[in-house]
């Protein structure tokens, strides 16, 4: 199993929360970029080991924000360098009001079967608190587009913790979100980073975000409607209908291999017996200039992380998930058991009353997933 | 070649926090041409960087001056620089016995603090003459007329001839150098008399080991002799002796009149004790000169260092200091909350504060400080006494019969508007009023008898803090007196946390109780469990509050594969904890051992 993460840096306008990497649409600046991806694809292929891919995710940014036909010359240039799988799933992302049944049909066209859209919220005041452009409308809009080009896999990212949000605004956009049909929702907390507009925005007193104990509240409800709507909790924050997990992200917590590609994008893969992780520039320009050169635009050296590290990284990433890790999957890939490996901080956890031991494995329970940075201390130690 | 006695005079100069005495000192170096201008950096005999940046003296040093009179005359001086804080109250004074005079400095926009008096009385009581000296008249506040006054009228010195100078830019202050050689005596003194050298102070040299500053009140000391010093016993063969010029230089003899140091290949301070007496060995005087006092501490902390692992290196980096200082005291303790560390004594709190500072500036030292205690004294109902430093060790409540504490006696020079909140302050710290007399038109010295248990905390800061600045403080220790302590305990989680512990007035025990409790919840974060703090008086809970379970964390999206924030998260979260305290399952950071102190 091995993914595919394309990033797209161009956005309509920057949210206000936000801190990746994302500059202004501009024709020439996206047609640039473009090319330079196209480059890229061609640079790494080459030196990458092969292999079959089974996910893609285009991220961003905004990739709905490229001009018609660039999407999907960026496809074909995948399938020339890389393998995809006939069955891959192929993601990826948009924002309500930029989308349109064009750029949806040529989406369907070249082979990407799953979107995710950014709804966040559906209380107009909150979406401008955040600098968001669309409205509620627009994603029903969307909604309805996507449909009827034949989406049958869509998520929506939702979020909480968001400056004067009440759990009835929160519960409001779960009921919108599925009632418009999709399959999949994100539930994320909102993280203010900081020298993001709105980290100055509540340090100045502009903005207030909701306490720790609504914000709890918030979570808590949110967790049992989507399970009452039929959407069940795989991952700490990703909710989805049966058959609907995203492939693409269970790869990730399963500390899988992956390639990024494009703008400051992360990479993690075994090559030569060892496992490495790297990642891609982040100044624009220079991106452009490496793979203009025919290098690979990386930011430093690929990274070996030792076997320990890679252990605690299953560990780290495999408990966000409810089904937490089998120790079948990390025999597999260790060659030691699980249960040897981590067992002070297993039956620490245990004792702690944070775990649950599975037919052949470990998974956290509620409030587990609740303080997983907490229950991962002891992991940490051994 | 003996120098003529005449011809010499042995001083030091005495002065209020600030008031310039350094800054003289420097010029007075400078005129008499005793280092040469290249090397010559202000503060030149505070060598320690705290002295500087603090702008305080901490250790004694003295340096030898040739100065030519009006009368053609070569003279030389001796100059002893002394610390002038409380906390070396003892130092000084022996400073002081080894001197024939004084030089006092008076700031000229300040007029005479507390300090300033407490010195006076100091040399006073030494005989010496005193060179009153007014300084800083080159700013635009200074008021030269009224210092003059004051000087008159609150210490009854005449100051109608004082030399009126700017030790900052030099200028009269010859006309201290001309007043020295007036003022002030040449030293008396037998050379044919058994050698009687006294011990001003003790540095470490790390050539020539232990190092004594002396006075030679009688005879010649040289290298070669057998001495002995007189409050130890021990004896030693001298290899060297010298004066400060001001580096150690080594010369012929010391004679009668004279200062300089010995040394005699002794390893460690604590065998050269200021105040005591050297003489010869072979010839040795009757009694030895007056004034000796085993320095003994009165403030004491734990210091544990804040990762477990530097112990040792805290260990060495006490085993260097006390070289050099022979008041400090330290011995191994353990505490259940912060593992192995050590109990340590000081005079005061400055030198506390000064000791806590040298750790983690010169050894790069993380340490977590433990409330200060004075010296309780216990009365046990079986009528044993027992001396506590560490609210640990106090017996339990049924064998106390009843507990005493040290008292002081505070003098606190102030203007007269503050009068009514330094009262309220005192009287807020249990003090018994005493006196209160006018120096001179709004200025007045109120006198109280204080629990020193009281003052060494945020006493001073306090009084700083009430009277803008301008109350000054000085304080004399007196008896030990009943008093109706308790011990004050914290339990987190229900276990106690002994280095939380802390020894109370029985009237001040809830409200302290209250409000440490209610910072420790601020200071505690919230962790996986439900956290009960408790403050307790012999098992009996007084307050309590709780610091909430974490309900839920910040969870970091792995955004795009992108997982190196949530691992910087994770990293700093398991650093977070690794400076943190166990105590049974809570995790307590370093600030919370401070939150005891800083409660009023």
């Amino acid at each position: 199993m091995a993914g595919i993460y394309i990033h797209i840096p161009f956005c309509v306008s920057k949210c206000r929360y936000c801190d990746f990497v994302s500059f202004p649409c501009e024709t020439e600046a996206k047609k640039r970029y473009v090319d330079a991806l196209i480059h890229e694809m061609a640079i790494a292929a080459k030196e990458l080991p092969e292999k079959q891919y089974d996910t893609v995710f285009i991220g961003g940014g905004t990739p709905s924000t490229l001009e018609l036909g660039e999407i999907m010359r960026i496809m074909a240039a995948l399938h020339d360098n890389f393998s995809i799988a006939e069955d891959a799933e192929i993601t990826i992302e948009a924002n309500p009001g930029t989308l349109d049944v064009w750029k949806l049909a040529e989406y369907r066209e070249c082979g990407i079967n799953r979107l995710s859209m950014g709804l966040q919220s559906v209380n107009p005041h909150i979406l401008k608190a955040l600098g968001r452009i669309h409205t509620p409308d627009d994603f029903l809009k969307s909604m309805d587009m996507a449909k009827a080009a034949g989406f049958t896999n869509i998520n929506a990212d939702l979020m909480y913790g968001l400056p004067e949000q009440s759990t009835e605004d929160l519960l409001a956009a779960i009921a919108v979100a599925a009632g418009a049909g999709v399959t999949h929702i994100s539930a994320y907390s909102l993280i203010v980073e900081e020298n993001t507009p709105l980290y100055f925005d509540i340090n100045g007193g502009s903005v207030l975000l909701p306490g720790e104990d609504e914000t709890f509240e918030m979570y808590e409800k949110s967790k049992e409607m989507l399970e009452s709507l039929g959407f069940h909790r795989y991952e700490i924050s990703n909710y989805a209908k049966e058959g609907y997990e995203s492939r693409h992200n269970l790869n990730y917590w399963n500390n899988g291999e992956y390639v990024g590609l494009g703008l400051n994008s992360h990479s993690a893969m075994h090559i030569g017996g060892k496992w490495l992780r790297w990642a891609n520039k982040s100044e624009f320009e220079e991106y452009l200039a490496d793979t203009d050169e025919g290098k690979r635009p990386l930011a430093d050296e690929p990274q070996t992380i030792e076997r320990a590290e890679e252990m605690f990284e299953c560990v780290m990433l495999g408990l966000r998930k409810t089904a937490g890790i089998t120790n079948g999957e990390f025999e597999a890939r260790f060659g030691e058991s699980l249960f040897t490996t981590f067992s002070k901080a297993i039956a620490q956890l245990d004792e702690n009353g944070l775990l649950i031991k599975t037919a052949d494995g470990i998974r956290l329970n509620d409030r587990g997933l609740d303080i997983e940075n907490l229950a991962l201390m002891p992991f940490m130690e051994d | 070649m003996a120098y003529d006695r005449e011809l010499i005079r042995n001083f030091c100069i005495i002065a209020h926090i600030d008031h310039g005495k350094s800054t003289l000192a420097d010029r007075m170096i400078e005129m008499t041409d005793t280092v040469a201008l290249r090397d010559m950096e202000a503060q030149l005999l505070d060598n320690m960087d705290i002295e500087r940046e603090r702008g305080i003296t901490i250790k004694s040093s003295a340096v030898r001056m040739f100065y030519t009179h009006t009368d053609g005359k070569r003279y030389m001086f001796n100059l002893i620089d002394t610390p002038g804080h409380v906390d070396f109250n003892y130092e000084v004074s022996r400073s002081l016995a080894a001197c024939e005079g004084a030089v006092l400095v008076v700031d000229a926009t300040q007029g005479i603090e507390a300090q300033t008096l407490a010195n006076v009385y100091l040399a006073l009581d030494n005989s010496l003459e005193i060179v009153p000296v007014i300084n800083k008249i080159d700013l635009p506040s200074a008021d030269v007329e009224h210092t003059k006054k004051e000087i008159e009228d609150v210490i009854g010195l005449p100051a109608e001839n004082a030399p009126c100078i700017s030790a900052k830019t030099g200028l009269n202050v010859e006309q201290v150098l001309a007043a020295v050689v007036d003022t002030v005596p040449p030293p008396s003194g037998d050379i044919n008399k058994p050698l009687k050298a006294l011990i001003f102070d003790s540095v470490y040299d790390n050539y020539k080991g232990a190092l004594s500053y002396v006075r030679v009140v009688d005879g010649v000391v040289k290298p070669g002799m057998k001495i002995r010093y007189m409050a130890t016993g021990n004896e030693f063969e001298v290899t060297e002796v010298g004066i400060f010029s001001p580096t150690l230089m080594p010369i012929d003899a010391l004679e009668a009149g004279e200062v300089g140091y010995i040394s005699a290949s002794i390893k460690n301070v604590r065998e050269t004790k200021v105040g005591d007496t050297i003489t010869d060995a072979n010839a040795p005087a009757d009694e030895p000169l007056p004034g000796y006092k085993q320095a003994n501490p009165m403030v004491f902390c734990g210091i544990y260092p804040a990762d477990g692992a530097d112990y040792e290196n805290l260990r060495d980096a006490l085993d260097k200091l006390v070289l050099n200082d022979a008041s400090l005291s330290y011995e191994p303790e353990t505490s259940m909350a912060l593992g192995f560390g050590f109990r340590c004594g000081f005079l005061g709190l400055l030198h506390m504060e000064i000791i806590q500072e040298r750790l983690e500036r010169e050894f790069d030292l993380d340490l977590v400080t433990t409330a200060p205690s004075v010296i309780y004294k216990v009365v046990k109902t079986n009528g044993e006494e027992v001396m506590i430093d560490n609210p640990t060790n106090l017996p339990p409540v049924t064998e106390i019969a009843y507990m005493e504490e040290p008292m002081v006696r505070a003098t606190i020079m102030s203007p007269s508007e503050y009068v009514g909140t330094i009262m309220e302050l005192c009287q807020d710290k249990r003090g018994v009023f005493e006196d209160m007399k006018y120096i001179e038109e709004g200025r007045v010295n109120i006198f109280y008898e204080l629990p020193l248990n009281e003052i060494i905390y945020d006493f001073f800061d306090q009084l700083k803090s009430r009277s803008r600045g301008y109350a000054s403080f000085d304080y004399e220790l007196k008896e030990y007196a009943k008093s109706d302590l308790v011990k004050l305990d914290f339990l987190l989680n229900g276990d106690m946390c002994d280095a939380l512990s802390t020894i109370v007035h029985k009237d001040k025990a809830y409200a302290k109780g209250r409000a440490v409790a209610e910072k420790l919840q601020e200071v505690i974060p919230r962790q996986q469990f439900e956290i009960p703090i408790q403050a307790a008086i012999g098992g009996k809970i007084i307050a309590r509050e709780t610091v909430r379970a974490v309900r839920k964390d910040v969870l970091a999206k792995c955004y795009g594969g992108d997982i190196t924030r949530k691992k910087k998260l994770l990293e700093k979260q398991k650093e977070g904890k690794k400076r943190m305290r166990q105590i049974g399952t809570v995790s307590l950071p370093s600030e919370a051992f401070m939150s005891v102190l800083k409660i009023n």
